[in-house]
């Protein structure tokens, strides 16, 4: 996370969390850091920066500090004047990732270990060569991709893996074409390093970085809708679900008309428990997936609604309506649904 | 008893070599007529043939027990790429599942690589007691006794844990050994009447060379010169891999070298990346630490620059041998600048606890958090029965060793006399002047004559000129390379 790209993170008209903007990257799942993070756009970054250390975020907001581009109090960040004209500079001049979308749905740096491979295998199978060294992968993937050969060997790969790159790339800018294509190994193409393509473009390494996962992205987009087969294959077991198993669970039986008292004892979780798992759905799913109605009756809406009608979503505290019949968890399930109201973009 | 015959019989037909290089028929000898031996056969001379030949004559399971994971990984990689399939490396890096495969197949296996501290672990050991080893091979032996008592204490345990399985014939191999060293392995080994096969560790074709600088931009400055002059491909050791970054960064901005950095940092993509473009001659220049180099099998390195001074001969010695494997002249050179045997000394001491620290963590009852490694190191010896004071003590001693291990090398950059004869005496190796290259070191040759040495580079050399991912970097033309469509086409014409 360096300062550039966190400067697209915050705003100039209301102070940022920056331990929630943190937590998105390293990938926490509270059901406050995915609140915020949808409410900051930033859910697709979910888990994009496992290893990031608070040193390393102190950092970039230090810099961004020293710079006059930010105003901390805290642990919140709002960005000045200045600021925001750098981060419309930035939104202008910095590639932006238009597929982050797909991480949350798909291994996507498993997927991009077994197409790299497959890809390499292909190319060498192409040269009538057998005698090579493999690009260095985990086990899994190792064993995945030698089935899928044994599989798929005298089908043809040449001409498909020929016909799905050369579609790949075509539809794509001839920069971001070229840019992927010199990452790829195969027969005496030992491939180039991220490093060394960034630098012929000009690029940052964590620019490029972005560039290549975005790009990686598109590629399981694509290869899930190809009637490819052999390629299709290589997405086999790498969907990802949403929220998690348990969450699903709760969520299904919530759907099934249960109560949550109910759920809470079948399931042997803490009625909090049961709480969170379906304020993870409420925010991760698309909104006709969860039913809000049921927690959510008319009347007591329209009573938080005269309270805060006239409130900024950002701006609603629970004590503007705690002396209603309401829960907290009741509060947020509505912020929820007002965010994916008035700007459903995540 | 194996007869020569064999040897040569398989080495022909398995190997495609018609001879053996200097010691490896020796060993093999050795470990026929069932004496556990120690080699020492110098960097490139083929190690590795020795015991991969020995499997494929005896058809029995050869356990490698090898410092380092990406070393255990190039190895198994080298040896499926020559068809051996049944070959493994157990390492940390596997999943629970893939482990018990492995190990509950253990017989079906003709090569398995193991570390030191996998081997220890119970469920490990009492696997491979139920096999029958035909050979143990302890790849790197000076690990044990360069590494052993503050860093990877679980060195020591092998000579334990090879009687546990039932005392295997046993190879200890390494490429730098003094007498001292080769004493102390076969101590700790417990193996005190194996066999030794000792080859000459000088390397006549490599120049020896130092420098010395006041500042560090004199230092930089030179490093820039030397790589833009001389001839490619090399290789660079730092100390740090966040020099080796930098220096790979201002390289390529400097010089028209292609440079990559290389060490334990990188991801497996990147690692395999700069590994085969080197290999392939489409990298001049790799800015190293010491991760890189052992298991790199290439043999048209020209120069082997080092930007900071070892801790130990040894190492130095082992480094420099990746230059002028094919018998071609190559070149070493030490830069070195005033303060820089600080950096050495605070390295090659850092690891060894000192007394407050072992007196700290022995009050402690459990191992710390994973990833303090004093904790943990303390934490070993007191489980196998070490007292506060015997610790300290032996700690004492080994600060005291590490010290004099790097008086030693500085002792060869500082010396007015012959660099190669000190490197001969250090390995209790000293011939007579005659044996001495025509051009030797810098001590005769202050300002040595690269022209003259063919080691001064021409434009065809750079890898920038080799590279066909250079000629045409269009997607197009990367796809069409790539699966070979050329061919495809006239092919199906």
């Amino acid at each position: 996370m360096d300062a550039t790209q966190l400067i697209t993170f915050l705003s100039p008209t209301a102070p940022r969390r920056l331990r929630v903007i943190e937590n998105i990257l390293v990938g926490k799942r509270t059901v406050s850091t995915l609140y915020w993070g949808m409410r900051y756009h930033q859910l697709s970054w979910l888990g994009y920066e496992k290893g990031l250390t608070r040193e390393t975020m102190n950092q970039s907001v230090a810099e961004l500090n020293e710079r006059g581009w930010v105003i901390v109090d805290q642990t919140n960040a709002q960005l000045t004047d200045r600021g925001a004209a750098e981060q419309r500079r930035v939104l202008q001049s910095r590639y932006q990732p238009q597929y982050f979308n797909i991480r949350l749905v798909i291994d996507v740096a498993t997927f991009w270990q077994r197409l790299l491979l497959a890809t390499q295998v292909v190319s060498e199978q192409s040269y009538q060569n057998n005698q090579y060294y493999p690009l260095q992968v985990s086990w899994q993937v190792k064993q995945t991709i030698k089935r899928w050969f044994s599989h798929y060997h005298n089908s043809g790969l040449q001409g498909d893996f020929q016909a799905f790159w050369q579609t790949f790339f075509t539809q794509l800018p001839s920069k971001q074409a070229t840019f992927m294509s010199r990452l790829l190994v195969g027969h005496q193409q030992p491939g180039e390093t991220l490093t060394q393509v960034a630098r012929d473009f000009g690029l940052g390494e964590s620019e490029a970085k972005l560039m290549e996962v975005d790009l990686i992205c598109q590629l399981a987009k694509r290869v899930s809708q190809t009637d490819n087969g052999s390629v299709h294959a290589l997405l086999s077991g790498l969907k990802t679900p949403l929220i998690s198993e348990s969450a699903a669970l709760t969520l299904r039986s919530f759907m099934a008309g249960e109560s949550l008292q109910t759920i809470s004892q079948k399931r042997a979780l803490k009625l909090s428990t049961v709480r969170e798992h379906l304020l993870e759905a409420a925010i991760m799913l698309p909104k006709e997936q969860f039913n809000f109605q049921r927690v959510l009756q008319p009347k007591l809406v329209a009573q938080m609604q005269d309270r805060l009608g006239a409130v900024p979503l950002d701006e609603w505290q629970f004590k503007q309506v705690e002396d209603l019949q309401v829960e907290f968890w009741q509060f947020r399930l509505l912020e929820i649904l007002r965010s994916k109201q008035i700007d459903d973009k995540h | 008893m194996i007869s020569t015959e064999q040897l040569y019989q398989t080495l022909k037909q398995h190997f495609r070599f018609t001879d053996f290089r200097a010691g490896q028929l020796d060993a093999l000898t050795a470990l026929s007529a069932g004496q556990n031996t120690l080699a020492v056969l110098p960097t490139g001379a083929g190690k590795t043939l020795i015991y991969e030949l020995y499997g494929v004559v005896t058809q029995k399971l050869v356990l490698i027990v090898s410092p380092l994971i990406s070393l255990m990984q190039d190895q198994v990689t080298a040896l499926t790429v020559k068809g051996e399939k049944r070959a493994a490396a157990l390492t940390s890096l596997m999943t629970y599942s893939e482990k018990n495969w492995v190990l509950r197949h253990l017989s079906e296996y003709r090569f398995l690589f193991v570390s030191p501290e996998m081997l220890s672990q119970d469920q490990i050991l009492s696997a491979f007691q139920r096999v029958q080893i035909g050979l143990l091979v302890v790849d790197e032996a000076h690990c044990i006794s360069t590494w052993g008592p503050d860093f990877r204490p679980e060195y020591l345990l092998l000579g334990q844990i090879r009687h546990q399985l039932g005392d295997p014939l046993t190879l200890m191999a390494t490429a730098t050994a003094t007498q001292h060293v080769r004493d102390d392995i076969k101590q700790k080994l417990q193996l005190p009447q194996a066999t030794e096969i000792v080859e000459p560790v000088d390397r006549q074709n490599i120049f020896l060379s130092v420098e010395r600088f006041d500042t560090q931009n004199d230092k930089n400055d030179r490093l820039i010169e030397l790589v833009a002059k001389l001839k490619k491909p090399g290789v660079v050791y730092f100390s740090s891999k966040k020099k080796a970054n930098e220096m790979a960064e201002l390289l390529t901005a400097k010089t028209n070298s292609k440079v990559a950095a290389y060490h334990a940092d990188l991801d497996p993509e990147t690692r395999f990346k700069v590994q085969q473009q080197f290999m392939q001659d489409q990298l001049d220049v790799i800015c190293a630490t010491s991760a890189f180099g052992m298991g790199i099998d290439k043999n048209n390195v020209r120069f082997v620059i080092h930007y900071h001074v070892p801790s130990d001969v040894e190492s130095y010695w082992q480094e420099i041998g990746r230059a002028g494997r094919d018998g071609e002249q190559s070149v070493a050179i030490l830069l070195y600048q005033s303060g820089d045997e600080q950096i050495a000394q605070f390295l090659s001491e850092a690891t060894i606890p000192q007394d407050n620290e072992i007196h700290y963590y022995f009050q402690q009852n459990a191992p710390q958090i994973a990833g303090d490694e004093k904790a943990n190191l303390i934490w070993f010896y007191k489980q196998h029965g070490y007292r506060e004071d015997q610790l300290q003590a032996a700690f004492a001693k080994r600060r005291e060793q590490r010290l004099l291990a790097l008086r030693k090398m500085m002792g060869y950059l500082r010396t007015t006399a012959c660099k190669r004869r000190y490197i001969q005496a250090y390995f209790d190796q000293l011939k007579g002047d005659d044996h001495l290259p025509k051009h030797c070191c810098s001590s005769d040759e202050p300002q040595p004559d690269f022209k003259g040495l063919g080691l001064l580079a021409s434009t065809a050399d750079s890898a920038a000129a080799n590279d066909p991912q250079n000629s045409n970097t269009e997607w197009q033309a990367i796809l069409t390379r790539l699966f070979n469509f050329a061919g495809h086409q006239s092919g199906a014409l």
